[in-house]
C-alpha cells in the first residue's frame, strides 16, 4: 500500500514531474545565468564598486548611485538618444516594413519570392558588420551615399551624416531600418496573405478604396501582427548597442550615446561598476515602461485564447 | 542589398580602389586583405571560435528548448504558466544588465574569458525564445493526438519521440537557424566575456571598429569572412528562418 503511493508521487507518467524535469535545464541557465546575476547587480549598483579596490562597509551608498544618475548629463542626454531611437526605429520598422510589404503583394508571388531571397540578407547579419558597411556608405571621402548624393548636386553641407551632432543619431537610425525593415516585411506580408479573400470582396462591392480598405480592414488585423514585431525586435531597440559601437562610439559629443554604451563604457572602460550597474538597471526600467504594456496586452491575449 | 555587394566587392579590391568615386565595378581582384586577416589577423581563429560558441548554444537551445515546451505541454499547473509567462519577460531585460554581474560571477569563478561565458549568456537567451516558438507551432497539434498515444499505452517520452518531435521538425529547424544566427552575430555579451584565446568573429570585427581610422580592405575581408556562411546557411534554410519569424504572429 506504501509503496504503491510512492511509486505513483515519483512516477514520470502521472502528474508534473516529467514537465518539471524536462524544464529543468531551461530554468537552471535562467537562474544562474539570469535571474542570479540579475540580483546581484542590483545589489552592486548600491556600492560605490570600483574594480581594483577592496570594497568595505564604507563603501555602500544606498541609492546613491541612482541619485547620480539624474545629475548627470550625459546619463540624461543617453536616456533621450534611447528614448528616441527606440521610438523612431521601431515606428520607422513599422511604417516603412509595412509600405513596401503591401506594395509587394502587387507583384507576383514568384517574383515576391525572389526578391525576398535579396532583402533577407540584411536580417542575418550581425549589426555590428551592419554598423561597418554603413561606415562606409556614410564615409565623408570615398562613401557610397555621398557619392549617389553628389550626383544630385548634394553633398556633406546638406547631410553632415555623422560627422554632425544634428544627424549623427539619424544616420544610425537609417542603419537600424535597412537592418530590421526586412524582418518587418516578412512577417506583415504573412499577417496580410492570411487576412481571408472574403474580406477584401466585401469592401470591394462596398466601393470603399484601396487606401480606405487597408485602413479599415488590414491594420486593424495587423495589430497582433505588430504586437509580436514589438516583442521581438522593439524591445532590442531599448539595448541598443552593437550598431552605435561600429558606427559612431557614442559620439559625436555624446550625440548618438545610448544607455547601453554609456553603461558599457562606465563599467568596462572606466571600471565604475557601481554606477555602471545603475545605468544597466535604469535602463531595464525604462524598457519595462516603454515596452511592458504590449507584454502585459500579449500576455493577456494569450490567456484569453487559451481559456476560449 | 548594394551595401553588402559593395562590402564583398571591397574586400577583393586593393586598397587604393575602394577610395576611388565613383566606385569601381572592373577592378582587380586581390586576396591580400583576406591573407592579412586570416593570416596575420587570427581571423582563422576566430571564426573556429564562433563555431565552436554557436554550435554548442545551438545545441543546448534546441535540445533543452525541445524538451521544456514538451514540459510545459503536458502540465496544466499554474507555475508552468507563470514560469513561461516570466520568460518572455526576460527577453525585455537588457544584455548589459545582465553582463555586468555575469563577467564578475564568472570572474570569481575563473571560469571568464572562455567558451563558457558567451555560451551560457547566449543560451539563455535562446531557451525561452525556442520554448516560446515550439509553443507556437505546437498549438496545431490536436490535443487528441497527445491523449489517443496515452490511451494506446504509449509511455510519455515515447508519445515525445514517435509523435511530438516529428511533428516539430519544422519548427525545430527553425529553432536551429535562428539561435544559430543570433549567436553568431551576438557581439556584446561576447566582447567582455571571451579573452584572445576565444574570441568570436563580431569581437574580432570590433576591435578594429575601434580605431579611429578603419583599413577598409582588411575589416571587409573580417565582415566577409564573418557573414557570408551564415548568409549561406540563412538561405538554404529560408523557408524555416521565415516561419520562425513569422511563428507567434500567424499561427494560430
Amino acid at each position: 500500500m506504501n509503496r504503491e503511493i510512492k511509486n505513483r508521487s515519483l512516477s514520470l507518467e502521472k502528474g508534473d514531474l516529467l514537465s518539471f524535469l524536462l524544464i529543468l535545464p531551461t530554468l537552471l541557465i535562467v537562474l544562474i545565468v539570469m535571474i542570479i546575476p540579475l540580483f546581484y547587480g542590483i545589489s552592486i549598483s548600491l556600492f560605490r564598486y570600483d574594480i581594483g579596490r577592496t570594497i568595505t562597509a564604507s563603501d555602500f551608498v544606498g541609492l546613491g548611485n541612482y541619485l547620480r544618475l539624474f545629475k548627470d548629463g550625459t546619463m540624461l542626454k543617453s536616456l533621450t538618444n534611447t528614448v528616441i531611437f527606440a521610438i523612431s526605429a521601431t515606428a520607422g520598422d513599422l511604417i516603412i516594413g509595412t509600405l513596401i510589404a503591401v506594395l509587394l503583394l502587387k507583384i507576383t508571388p514568384k517574383a515576391r519570392g525572389l526578391l525576398r531571397a535579396l532583402y533577407i540578407m540584411p536580417l542575418l547579419i550581425s549589426p555590428i558588420i551592419v554598423g561597418l558597411i554603413w561606415r562606409y556608405m556614410y564615409d565623408p571621402s570615398s562613401g557610397f551615399l555621398y557619392w549617389i548624393l553628389s550626383l544630385f548636386g548634394l553633398g556633406i553641407k546638406q547631410f553632415p551624416g555623422m560627422t554632425a551632432t544634428s544627424t549623427a543619431l539619424l544616420s544610425v537610425i537609417i542603419a537600424h531600418w535597412w537592418q530590421v525593415v526586412p524582418f518587418v516585411i516578412i512577417v506583415v506580408t504573412a499577417g496580410l496573405v492570411s487576412i481571408p479573400n472574403e474580406y477584401y470582396e466585401a469592401a470591394y462591392i462596398d466601393g470603399s478604396g484601396e487606401i480606405r480598405t487597408f485602413f479599415s480592414i488590414s491594420l486593424p488585423l495587423l495589430v497582433k501582427v505588430y504586437m509580436v514585431i514589438i516583442i521581438i525586435s522593439g524591445v532590442d531597440t531599448i539595448k541598443v548597442f552593437d550598431i552605435i559601437y561600429s558606427l559612431t562610439q557614442g559620439g559625436p559629443a555624446n550625440s548618438t550615446m545610448s544607455l547601453s554604451i554609456y553603461a558599457y563604457k562606465n563599467g568596462f572602460e572606466m571600471y565604475q561598476m557601481g554606477y555602471a550597474m545603475a545605468i544597466a538597471v535604469f535602463t531595464m526600467f525604462v524598457s519595462f515602461i516603454i515596452f511592458g504594456i504590449p507584454f502585459i496586452r500579449f500576455g493577456m491575449q494569450s490567456k484569453g485564447q487559451e481559456e476560449a | 542589398m548594394t551595401p553588402i555587394y559593395l562590402l564583398v566587392t571591397n574586400s577583393f579590391k586593393p586598397t587604393l580602389e575602394i577610395k576611388s568615386i565613383p566606385p569601381s565595378f572592373f577592378f582587380h581582384p586581390t586576396i591580400t586583405h583576406y591573407k592579412k586577416a586570416l593570416i596575420n589577423g587570427e581571423f582563422g581563429n576566430y571564426f573556429i571560435n564562433s563555431l565552436i560558441v554557436a554550435l554548442t548554444t545551438t545545441l543546448i537551445s534546441v535540445v533543452g528548448g525541445a524538451f521544456g515546451a514538451y514540459g510545459l505541454m503536458l502540465t496544466k499547473s499554474r507555475w508552468a504558466r507563470i514560469a513561461s509567462n516570466s520568460m518572455l519577460i526576460g527577453k525585455s531585460v537588457p544584455a548589459i544588465t545582465i553582463l555586468i554581474p555575469l563577467y564578475m560571477i564568472l570572474n570569481i569563478f575563473r571560469v571568464g574569458g572562455t567558451y563558457l561565458g558567451p555560451i551560457l549568456a547566449h543560451s539563455s537567451v535562446n531557451l525561452p525564445f525556442v520554448i516560446w516558438l515550439m509553443l507556437s507551432f505546437a498549438k496545431a497539434i490536436p490535443k487528441e493526438l497527445i491523449e489517443s498515444a496515452a490511451i494506446d499505452g504509449a509511455r510519455r517520452m515515447q508519445t515525445f519521440w514517435k509523435i511530438i518531435f516529428p511533428l516539430l521538425l519544422p519548427a525545430i529547424a527553425s529553432a536551429i537557424i535562428l539561435s544559430m544566427q543570433y549567436s553568431w552575430n551576438e557581439l556584446l555579451f561576447s566582447l567582455q566575456l571571451t579573452s584572445m584565446d576565444s574570441y568570436t568573429l563580431p569581437v574580432g570585427i570590433a576591435k578594429f571598429v575601434g580605431a579611429m581610422s578603419v583599413d577598409w580592405g582588411k575589416s571587409s575581408a573580417a565582415a566577409s569572412i564573418t557573414m557570408v556562411p551564415i548568409i549561406l546557411v540563412g538561405f538554404i534554410m529560408q523557408r524555416y528562418l521565415v516561419s520562425g519569424l513569422t511563428a507567434g504572429a500567424v499561427k494560430e
